[in-house]
């Protein structure tokens, strides 16, 4: 196991893999930074929340395409090279659908991770309110990270079904604009839930009210929808189990 | 005679279609085996099967002695290097890089990526990503990967396809100093008689997915043994001398075709011929090429 999952880091040398993730962070911390410049003192006072909420509707947004793309640079080059019909005398076919898994997930979870990093960061930098809640970091995870496995899980398989890769990116550029549109949609709409990039928007944990005299936003906090992750978690073992199958039984 | 591959009715359906048919291939170790047989008769669906790759519909595959199933596949292909079709690399590895891939794969010691390098002759290309790689020396690194693990048994499909003179001779060098070299078994398959010729110790030839001749290489050039045809004006004239000579003749739509004979016997048979009316104008030694043999046992003109 251990040498499977050290030659998947040999092979993403020179893949630009981090330097993907690095880019939708920057561009999403520029995106957060923006949306953060005309705050005022009041604003600030609840920023946490602020954030969190904006930055659950950016991530519905940029995360199905990031996605895409990582699945694409970690397995284009099997397809690429050839390399399926070495590799299976040498690892098992299952043991190496796992590793895809296991590598994407891990830099999903740095992302997610970072992300939570950099809130953290500005919020000290710009003086939140109050602090960053337990509760939201971990509600936040639950919310990116196993929608998100849910998603790559669908790249990974269309990664190694086509050849031509732009058929996954455009997979994961159409879930970008599905997840966003699914945040204009009441919870109990189906178009959120038929849709797995709607999720993201089903697991939401902060609410919001519009003051229309005071033209102000306040904000306070909500449960994610459990049945929606229980769903989600359904999704990811089934599709899983579904993935792995059907990537053993295709023949080289 | 010890085999190191040994198939017992290996068989594989695609829909309708039989791809491979009741092959019962006996490959001995320590030798050059050619696995022959024109574009599509099954060559590579049957090194696929021997390599787990393709599940077989029917039969078994034994690896020096031991059945291979699912469970046991890999720890037997331990002892096996591969190069199927086209060779597998990471375009944006350097070709060491590569190798390292596959060394730590076979959990093989650290100096025999240095090794293979030699081996192979691409010490100087090691350090250049292999996208950069002409196609010889991608086959050459894929024949490098295939021999880390000293494997005892080497599976090449169609190695020198698409290759040079320079790189196709290279090759093929490579592969007659294996054995002698390692002692392994090599395994290659090609769609090329004269390669053949030149590299194999036995040859097996696959057609419409059923082995239609399996045996040492000179067995198929025994096949090549030369004859005689004599063109005669009168051929009813002409048989009947040679039936009362005891020599057998076949009517062709040349003339009539008979077996080698020696000096003595052809000057006396050309004598008879003259002197009974056959009206003997030509007589020519017919030697059939391996490529007459591998038509006539295939049926097939094609990629040969």
């Amino acid at each position: 196991m251990m040498r499977e999952w050290k030659t998947e880091w040999m092979k993403l040398r020179r893949r630009k893999a981090g330097l993907l993730l690095l880019a939708f962070l920057g561009f999403t911390a520029l995106w957060c930074a923006w949306i953060l410049s005309d705050a005022d003192a009041g604003d600030l006072l609840d920023g946490y929340r602020w954030i969190f909420s904006n930055l659950s509707m950016i991530n519905t947004i940029l995360l199905p395409t990031m996605l895409s793309m990582l699945a694409s640079r970690l397995c284009d080059m099997e397809i690429k090279g050839n390399t399926l019909k070495l590799l299976c005398t040498m690892e098992k076919k299952g043991r190496l659908f796992d590793m895809k898994l296991l590598t994407g997930g891990l830099y999903l979870i740095l992302y997610v991770g970072a992300e939570l990093v950099l809130l953290f960061l500005g919020g000290v930098a710009l003086g939140f309110g109050e602090p960053m809640q337990p509760r939201h970091i971990l509600y936040f995870l639950i919310q990116n990270v196993t929608v998100s496995l849910v998603i790559y899980l669908l790249q990974v398989m269309l990664s190694f079904r086509f050849e031509n890769q732009i058929i996954p990116l455009a997979a994961g550029i159409f879930g970008s604009f599905i997840g966003l549109f699914s945040w204009f949609f009441s919870a109990d709409s189906l178009f959120r839930w038929i849709f797995v990039w709607g999720y993201y928007s089903l697991l939401h944990f902060i609410g919001s009210n519009w003051d229309e005299k005071t033209r102000v936003i306040s904000f306070y906090d909500t449960e994610p929808d459990w049945g929606a992750l229980a769903l989600v978690l359904a999704l990811l073992i089934g599709g899983y189990l579904l993935g792995k199958y059907l990537f053993i039984r295709k023949e080289i | 005679m010890k085999y190191i591959v040994e198939t017992r009715g290996l068989s594989k359906s695609y829909g309708n279609k039989q791809v491979v048919n009741n092959v019962n291939l006996k490959v001995p170790k320590g030798c050059v085996y050619g696995f022959m047989g024109p574009n599509g008769a099954g060559k590579s669906t049957t090194l696929k099967m021997l390599l787990g790759l393709v599940k077989a519909g029917g039969g078994t595959a034994l690896i020096d002695g031991r059945e291979m199933n699912q469970k046991n596949r890999l720890e037997i292909l331990k002892e096996t290097g591969s190069l199927i079709e086209s060779p597998s690399y990471y375009g944006h590895l350097t070709g060491r890089e590569n190798l390292e891939i596959v060394r730590t794969l076979k959990n093989a010691p650290e100096k025999e990526v240095e090794q293979v390098l030699k081996l192979v002759r691409m010490e100087r290309q090691q350090d250049k990503k292999t996208k950069e790689y002409s196609l010889g020396m991608k086959q050459r690194l894929g024949l490098a990967a295939a021999l880390i693990g000293k494997p005892q048994l080497l599976l090449l499909d169609e190695p020198t396809n698409g290759l040079d003179p320079s790189g196709i001779q290279e090759i093929r060098e490579l592969i007659c100093e294996l054995p002698k070299r390692t002692g392994m078994t090599v395994l290659v398959s090609s769609h090329l008689l004269s390669e053949m010729d030149q590299m194999a110790d036995y040859v097996g030839i696959i057609n419409h997915g059923q082995l239609i001749f399996q045996d040492k290489l000179e067995a198929l050039h025994e096949h090549s043994k030369s004859k005689l045809l004599l063109r005669v004006m009168n051929r009813t004239a002409a048989l009947k001398i040679l039936e009362n000579s005891g020599t057998e003749g076949r009517v062709t739509e040349e003339g009539i075709l008979i077996p080698s004979l020696s000096d003595d016997q052809a000057a006396n048979l050309v004598s008879a011929l003259a002197a009974g009316g056959a009206g003997l104008y030509r007589v020519e030694e017919r030697q059939k090429s391996l490529e007459d043999i591998f038509l006539s046992l295939t049926g097939r003109r094609a990629s040969l």
